[in-house]
Formats: structure tokens, sequence, C-alpha cells
């Protein structure tokens, strides 16, 4: 009888009222809605205009959005020849088949696979080899910017954040030495800094004329920035796991690689996890600093459009527009990686 | 249950430090094939200490730990990855939590010991049907209670065919009603002829399962007997007093 009533489910607990508080903060988002509302979907919806060539077109006292539609070519890639759009278009798809399986847990475990795809990409975008014109970097530019260098820099940074991680918690002085002072270097110095280091300062020294593309060495350096930030993240993951991961893992006779890579790793990353997202996220919008150097990524071309006289003084629409672009990407990181959290804890009960 | 051939384990000379600490303090011991040996001693002994310089956790500063034909020097790095002739049961499981306790149980075979996958799940499978866990195969180990893990443990352990068990402490994280199953795996294992060495506070299963007791005070083996002599009448001062305080 007893074990009867101890499966009895539990009696339901009584609905939450809404408090004083409750309403309060509804009739302020109500009060806010009605006021800023019918406003701002007039501006933006009902009296703006989508279509033109110039600022002129705008007359009817609405948003212009028509500085993003005259120019999107441009903010989708930069001054990449039009009539070989299409390139940017193939290599943007294998991108993102690329990183695909990364949406699903089980899938991180065959990204390295997704190289091909990423030479594909790679061949596209940049020509060359007798098939197709070359396009040299300069040309590229626009959303397309920021998206190859943010996945780019992720893919590169993360290992090479965990290798940092190791080395400074390496029990060798010169490794642990080399690894924390890489670490509070990059760490310490603004990115704007670094990026103008590489592309003004790092010519300086090089060689006779032998310097790396100027993208190439961008990709390198938010790489470095990011990793030093992933580095501490991972060491942190990595700190967390209980000392007897590791023996139970040697005791079987994994050797201590195996040990790491099969056993300690897996709990450090998904420890690590919310901090690595919130790198993940930083670095992508980072991305639009590459501005400062010449590059022309979204953000760029936009700044570059409202100082055109056809386009002067559309900063609101242009920066509402990056705004909002970045915001639904990061929105969306942030979702996959709360999944992601989800997916991966095996500690919960039940 | 099916007949495994154990391995002796000969301890000659162990000396180890922490530091200033002398933990092991010349510590002989031979262990034959097959024979089941209890360490019992107070907490700060060594006992642990002991069994992990056995399986290489820990490196010692003097002396030589055989076991079968590996023969292991003072100073020497552990032991590289590869099929180990020890197994190793904790005292807080240490189950890999990522993974469920199938895949806790052919990591290693599959990784260290380069066995096919599908094998190894076959091995695996008998093995925790052997501790009467196979219903939990799928599950992760935070699903399963103490004793559920502890079991699993045991055969992950065993997934790796050792031809020495060792036991640190198996049951002292254990609720008091799971302490049961997981000494009965453990009789279960003894029967089968392994070698095992157990340290432990279950006197209970001390005086029926073990050939001799090993009794350790401040890092040095007091008193060596076998499991019925030592019960009855242990010869040390020290023994006598454990033993009294236990009771």
């Amino acid at each position: 009888m007893s074990v009867v009533s101890a499966i009895r489910p539990s009696p339901r607990a009584p609905a939450r009222r809404l408090g004083v508080a409750d309403l309060a903060a509804l009739a302020l988002l109500l009060a806010l809605a009605v006021w800023l509302g019918p406003p701002l979907v007039r501006w933006a919806l009902l009296d703006a205009t989508w279509f033109g060539e110039s600022r002129a077109a705008c007359r009817a006292g609405g948003a212009c959005w028509a500085i993003l539609t005259s120019r999107w070519n441009q903010i989708v890639a930069g001054f990449y020849p039009a009539d070989h759009l299409w390139r940017v278009a193939v290599a943007a798809l294998c991108l993102l088949a690329g990183v695909a399986p990364a949406f699903r847990p089980r899938g991180l475990a065959i990204l390295p696979l997704a190289a091909p795809l990423g030479v594909i990409a790679a061949c596209a975008v940049m020509g060359g080899a007798g098939l197709l014109p070359r396009a040299p970097t300069d040309y590229w530019g626009g959303f397309f910017l920021n998206l190859l260098i943010g996945l780019g820099a992720s893919i590169f940074a993360l290992p090479l954040g965990i290798l940092l991680a190791l080395g400074r918690l390496s029990r060798l002085p010169a490794v642990k030495g080399l690894s924390l002072a890489l670490i509070e270097v990059v760490r310490g110095a603004p990115l704007i800094v670094l990026l103008f280091a590489a592309s003004v300062v790092a010519p300086l020294f090089a060689p006779g004329g032998l310097t790396p593309d100027k993208l190439m060495r961008t990709l390198v350096v938010i790489t470095f920035f990011e990793a030093a930030y992933m580095a501490e993240a991972v060491r942190g993951g990595l700190m967390a796991v209980p000392r007897g991961q590791g023996e139970a893992a040697r005791a079987l006779g994994l050797g201590i690689v195996r040990a790491f890579v099969l056993v300690e790793l897996p709990q450090a990353l998904r420890i690590a996890m919310p901090a690595l997202m919130n790198s993940f996220i930083g670095l992508f919008k980072d991305t639009t600093l590459i501005y400062v150097i010449g590059l022309l990524d979204v953000t760029g071309v936009l700044r570059n459009a409202v100082t055109d006289f056809a386009w002067q003084g559309l900063e609101t629409e242009a920066y509402i527009f990056v705004a909002l672009l970045f915001w639904s990407l990061c929105f969306g990181l942030s979702r996959w990686s709360a999944r992601l959290e989800r997916r991966l804890s095996t500690d919960r009960e039940g | 249950m099916a007949h495994e051939d154990g391995a002796s384990v000969e301890i000659r000379g162990l000396n180890k430090w922490f530091g200033d600490l002398h933990v092991l303090r010349d510590v002989d011991l031979s262990v034959a094939a097959g024979e089941r040996v209890v360490v019992l001693g107070p907490s700060g002994s060594g006992k642990s200490t002991l069994i992990r310089c056995v399986n290489g956790l820990e490196a010692f500063q003097e002396g030589a730990v055989a076991v079968g034909a590996e023969r292991r020097e003072a100073g020497r790095r552990p032991p590289r990855g590869g099929p180990q002739l020890t197994g190793m049961v904790f005292q807080a499981f240490n189950l890999f939590p990522h993974l469920t306790i199938l895949e806790n149980c052919t990591l290693a075979p599959v990784w260290a010991a380069r066995r096919g996958r599908a094998d190894a799940a076959e091995e695996a499978m008998a093995l925790l049907q052997r501790v009467r866990i196979a219903d939990q195969a799928h599950k992760y180990p935070a699903q399963l209670s103490g004793g559920q893990q502890q079991r699993a443990a045991i055969a992950r352990a065993l997934a790796m065919r050792p031809k020495v068990m060792l036991f640190d402490e198996p049951t002292s994280a254990l609720d008091p009603e799971m302490v049961g199953e997981v000494l009965d795996a453990m009789v279960g294992l003894a029967e089968s002829g392994m070698t095992m060495i157990v340290v432990t506070h279950e006197m209970g299963f001390a005086r029926e399962v073990a050939d001799r007791v090993v009794f350790m005070d401040a890092g040095e083996i007091v008193e060596i007997a076998p499991a019925a002599d030592f019960f009855r009448a242990p010869r040390e001062a020290r023994a006598r007093g454990f033993l009294a305080r236990v009771r």
C-alpha cells in the first residue's frame, strides 16, 4: 500500500497570480507600445521609400530604405565584380553547409570533414588556376567579409585557444611562459591597435615586399585575439573537470593524450560553453572593426554610402539595418548554443 | 561466473614522499596470482597511495613494483597508454559523465586496446549483465544510483581484461543500503579467481573474502596475517587498537 501512495502524483501547484509589480510593468510596456508603436510603424513602413537613385527620391517623410536597395550588391559583397556575384553565393553556401553539422550536438565531431567545402569556397571566391578570373581580396567586402572573417577566425581560434589553455597549464616553464605572454599581450591590447599593427606596422618590417595579403593578416590577428579569450574560457573548463576523471582514464590505459581528448576536453568544453559562445558572438561583432584598416565590410560600405553626397545624412537607416542584421545573427547563435547546452547536459537526473 | 587467471603482484622496498612527508616506508608485499588481499588501517596510513603506486597513478622514489611480468622501478614515469594489467575502482566511481554506461565500458577497449566497436560493446554488455545493470546500459551515470554507478565502474575496469583488480574504498561514498550490492559484485569477482587488492573499511567483506589482511599504519605495513587469524587474534598492539575502535 505504501508503494502505491508513494507514486501518487503530487497535487498541482496553484497557478501563480499576477502581482501589483507585474501589472505595473505590463501597463508600462503597453503605454510604451501605444506611444512609440504607431509613429515607428509609420516611419519604418508606411511612409518609407524603398527604391530610388538618391536621397531626393525620399520625399514621403518616412525612412529612406532606398540607400540599402540601391547599394544592395555592395552590402552583400563589397566591390566584388557584379557579374561574378554567383561565386560569392557558392562560397557562402559552402561555408554554411560546412558548419551546418555543428547544429547537431553529435555533429561537432564531423566538423573537420567540412574542410573540402572550405577549399571549394575558397576556390570559388578567389578564382585563379585558369578556371575563373582571379578576384583579388581588395574587391571583397560587404556582409560576406563579416561572415568570412567571423567563420574563418572561429574555426581556427577554438583549436588555438585549446592549445594556449594547455600551454598555460603546462609544467614546462618555457611553454607556460610563452602561452601566458601571448595571452596577456594579445588580450591586453585593443583589437583596433592590433589591426593597425598588422596592416601598417608589419609591412615596414617585412623583408623585401613580402607582405601577405591584407585580408590574411586581418584573419590572423582576429584569430589570435579571440583565441586568447577562448584560452581562458577553456582553461576554466579544464580546471573544473574533477581530477578523478583523468586518473580514471589513465588507469584504464588511455594515455595522457587520449585521456585528454576523449575524457577531459569534452567535459571542459561543455563547462566552458557559455563563455565560449560569448567569445564567438563577440568575435562576429568585432569583424566590423576591420573598416579601420580599409577593408570594406558591411559597416564600411554603409559608412561610405552615408558620406556620399547623394545619400548624405541617412545614418539612422544605415545603422538600424546593421543593428538588426547583427542582432538577428547573434540572437540565432545564442539560441543555438542554449539548445546545444541542453542537449549536452547529461549530468541532470531523469 | 567465468574463470579468470589473475597475475601476481610484488612490491619491494617501496618508499614514497610527498614533499617532506614520508607516506610509504619500506613497504614489502607479495600477492600471489588469484589471491585476495584486504588492506586495512586508519585514514592517512598510506593504503590508497600504496595501490595507486601499483597501477602507476603515483610515482615513487625508492623500490620496485612488479605486476605479472611487468616491472616498474622507482622514479620511472607512469606507464604509457595501452592495455594495463591492473584495473582500478575508485571511491568516487569516476565514471565519465558525458558518456552512457555502455560507452564508459567501451571507450578504453576501443581506443586503448584497439578492439572493434561491436566486439567491445558485446563484451561490455556481458560484463554489465554480470554486475546486473545491463538494463541501465544506455543511461548516463547521473541517472543511476551510487550503487549502480559503482557496479558500472567495476564493469568498466573489467572491460580492459585486467589481471589484477585494485579497489580504493569502493563502498565509502555509498549510502548504507547500497553497500551490499557492490560487495556482492566484488564477491562474485573474487570467486572467479581474479587477483584483488582491496582497500576498505568493510570488516565483514574482509573476514569473508580476504585470504590475507594487510594492516597499515603511518605509511608502513604493521602486520600481514591470514584473515581468520587477524580478526581472531591480531599480533600487533596497533592492529588490536584499530580493531577495537572500528568494532
